[in-house]
């Protein structure tokens, strides 16, 4: 898989406020990328550079084999960006809106009309396309909305925390186009989240603290690196628990206990193979990575 | 092309499609035209009398007509600036809502946003410029008509002279605006200053000698002279028709901004169209250029 974004030492400052600081990092093609971090940790800047809407201090941007510096139309017509609040136009109807971003692409008539019945089919609007975006609901809207990041074929996705607000159902619906998307059409996908289990299901994971990289590699890396391994362990007494010198707590009908890695949980195992009859081995979450990581616990968006 | 008229209709739509903005440019001709007919028709009648001496007795129809043609061509000449800015709100609320970030990651020029926004903004006023000039034709009609056709024909022209002005005047302003806050801000002082400026609210006539001076750099106040000049030619004629003294008529013509001066020296007609049509030209030129050389933060 080639790298299809290739960020290399972009620095960006808004005064002295240090936004971006020497990050790169790549983009593997059709892969799902999630960018995690607090508001203010440098994830919007750097999306905002990748787009053209920002200028950048220093470093080097290159999108699918084009420069930012020199090829940028090339760049945007190979992206699709969902943004954190919907920026379509509220007293227009939806298939105005639609209308009038494909003019922005070159796509007029019966093209549009095609690309149009396609979207509409696969995020299920056809029944919304006469109503004004602004009667839409959050889940609805969210759904018109990644149909113009869409309009032009892109190669790549850019989600700016696209799910925040949604009800579960909804959040589940837009994932479920997403991933045929990236299955049909290979499309890399570039997340920005609050919501950490989103963040789970990504193939490589970025952590910015404060406009740096503070960790990054896949979740099982991070969670390996950065997180630790759970025994649950049911139909035991406390005393025999306790016998096993771990760290735990009590859960209603069984204890978690804290082991640093998976090696560590299958040498207990074997050492002690009948207190292990009812179990399960679980990895540590991505909550515990950010937390480990940062030192914040984000929740919504909001460090706590 | 095709994208800039598809822009184009997007702008166009969001205008006519947004009742606040809509009403808001399309009700303020209106408002003066009632407002004026109320409360200022009177003191220019009973000016205009004030001002002719007593052997001569004018027909109160051409009273009517020379007070309807002050009227409307006050209206025309603060309306084309004034619905210009209005229209050009979508601009700065498309940079305040954020909704410029959807067009902007498009590969679309900047120059070309700012072209449609532009001819928008310029369609919109003259379609409701143009209809207050012939909701104020058919007030003059009915209250007295002098004006030949080709009166109509010009004052038609200024209107669209005005619009471009208006249209080029707004865009350069609000090129640097970005809030809503700002764009009350602006459209209040607008409203109420530039009537002033121009000569439509009161003449410059009886502005003092350095203010005169002053606003005699206004390119604005020579769109008014036209539209006055246009809608009064026919009334004026028609005094003198009636026996009125020429100087007499010379010195209301004066009196209305009909005559302008430059340091002294009468500014003709055809020089007003040049000095407002050049201010249109280097208004644009300013505006594409401020569109090209415009920096990403």
């Amino acid at each position: 898989m080639r790298d299809i974004i290739k960020i290399d030492h972009l620095s960006k400052s808004f005064g002295d406020v240090k936004a971006v600081q020497d990050l790169s990092f790549c983009v593997k093609e059709g892969e799902l990328f999630a960018f995690l971090g607090i508001n203010g940790a440098g994830k919007s800047t750097t999306i905002n550079i990748m787009c053209g809407q920002l200028s950048k201090d220093d470093g080097k941007i290159v999108i699918d084999d084009a420069d930012l510096d020199s090829n940028l139309d090339h760049i945007k017509r190979g992206l699709g960006v969902v943004f954190q609040n919907s920026v379509l136009d509220s007293a227009l109807s939806v298939y105005d809106n639609l209308q009038s971003r494909a003019a922005l692409y070159g796509l007029f008539g019966s093209e549009f009309k095609k690309r149009l019945d396609e979207l509409a089919k696969l995020l299920e609007f056809d029944d919304l396309l006469k109503r004004s975006v602004g009667k839409l609901s959050g889940g609805q809207r969210r759904r018109i909305d990644i149909a113009r990041a869409l309009i032009n074929h892109p190669k790549i996705l850019i989600l700016d925390e696209p799910t925040t607000g949604l009800d579960p159902q909804t959040r589940k619906n837009i994932w479920r186009v997403i991933s045929d998307l990236r299955r049909t059409e290979n499309m890399t996908v570039f997340l920005t989240t609050h919501y950490m289990e989103e963040a789970a299901e990504a193939d490589y994971i970025v952590i910015l603290d404060g406009g740096k990289i503070a960790a990054e590699g896949t979740p099982l890396m991070l969670k390996n690196t950065y997180s630790q391994d759970f025994i649950t362990l049911y139909g035991i007494d406390e005393e025999k628990v306790k016998a096993l010198s771990c760290e735990y707590e009590k859960i209603r009908d069984a204890f978690r206990l804290s082991v640093p890695n998976t090696a560590k949980a299958t040498e207990l195992i074997i050492k002690h193979p009948d207190l292990f009859t009812d179990y399960e081995i679980t990895k540590g979450k991505m909550d515990d990575v950010f937390l480990n990581v940062t030192g914040k616990k984000l929740e919504g968006g909001t460090v706590k | 092309m095709k994208t800039i008229f598809a822009m184009i209709k997007r702008n166009m739509k969001l205008f006519f499609n947004d009742k606040g903005m809509f009403f808001t440019a399309l009700i303020t001709p209106g408002i003066l035209l009632v407002l004026y007919a109320t409360f200022l028709g009177n003191i220019f009648e009973d000016s205009f009398y004030a001002g002719l001496p007593d052997t001569i007795k004018l027909p109160e129809k051409v009273i009517n007509g020379l007070v309807g043609g002050q009227l409307i061509s006050s209206i025309l000449a603060v309306s084309c600036v004034t619905v210009a800015f209005c229209a050009n709100n979508l601009m700065v609320q498309d940079r305040a809502n954020g909704s410029i970030k959807d067009l902007t990651i498009s590969p679309v020029k900047s120059s070309r946003l700012a072209i449609s926004y532009y001819v928008a903004t310029l369609l919109s006023t003259l379609i409701i410029c143009l209809a207050a000039a012939g909701l104020c034709l058919v007030y003059v009609g009915a209250n007295g008509w002098y004006m030949s056709v080709s009166d109509v024909i010009f004052l038609l022209l200024d209107v669209v002279l005005l619009s471009f002005f208006g249209t080029a005047l707004s865009s350069v302003i609000n090129f640097f605006l970005s809030t809503q806050g700002q764009i009350s801000a602006v459209g209040t002082i607008i409203s109420a200053g530039y009537g002033f400026i121009c000569g439509a609210y009161m003449p410059i006539s009886s502005f003092s000698d350095g203010l005169q001076k002053v606003l005699a750099f206004l390119p604005g106040t020579y769109g008014t002279s036209l539209v006055r000049t246009h809608s009064l030619r026919g009334a004026l004629a028609e005094m003198q028709s009636q026996g009125v003294p020429a100087e007499i008529v010379g010195s209301i013509q004066d009196s209305l901004d009909c005559n302008l001066y430059f340091f002294g020296g009468q500014v003709s007609v055809p020089t007003m169209y040049l000095i407002l049509g050049g201010s249109v030209a280097v208004l644009v030129g300013a505006y594409v250029l401020m569109n090209a050389m415009k920096k990403r933060v």
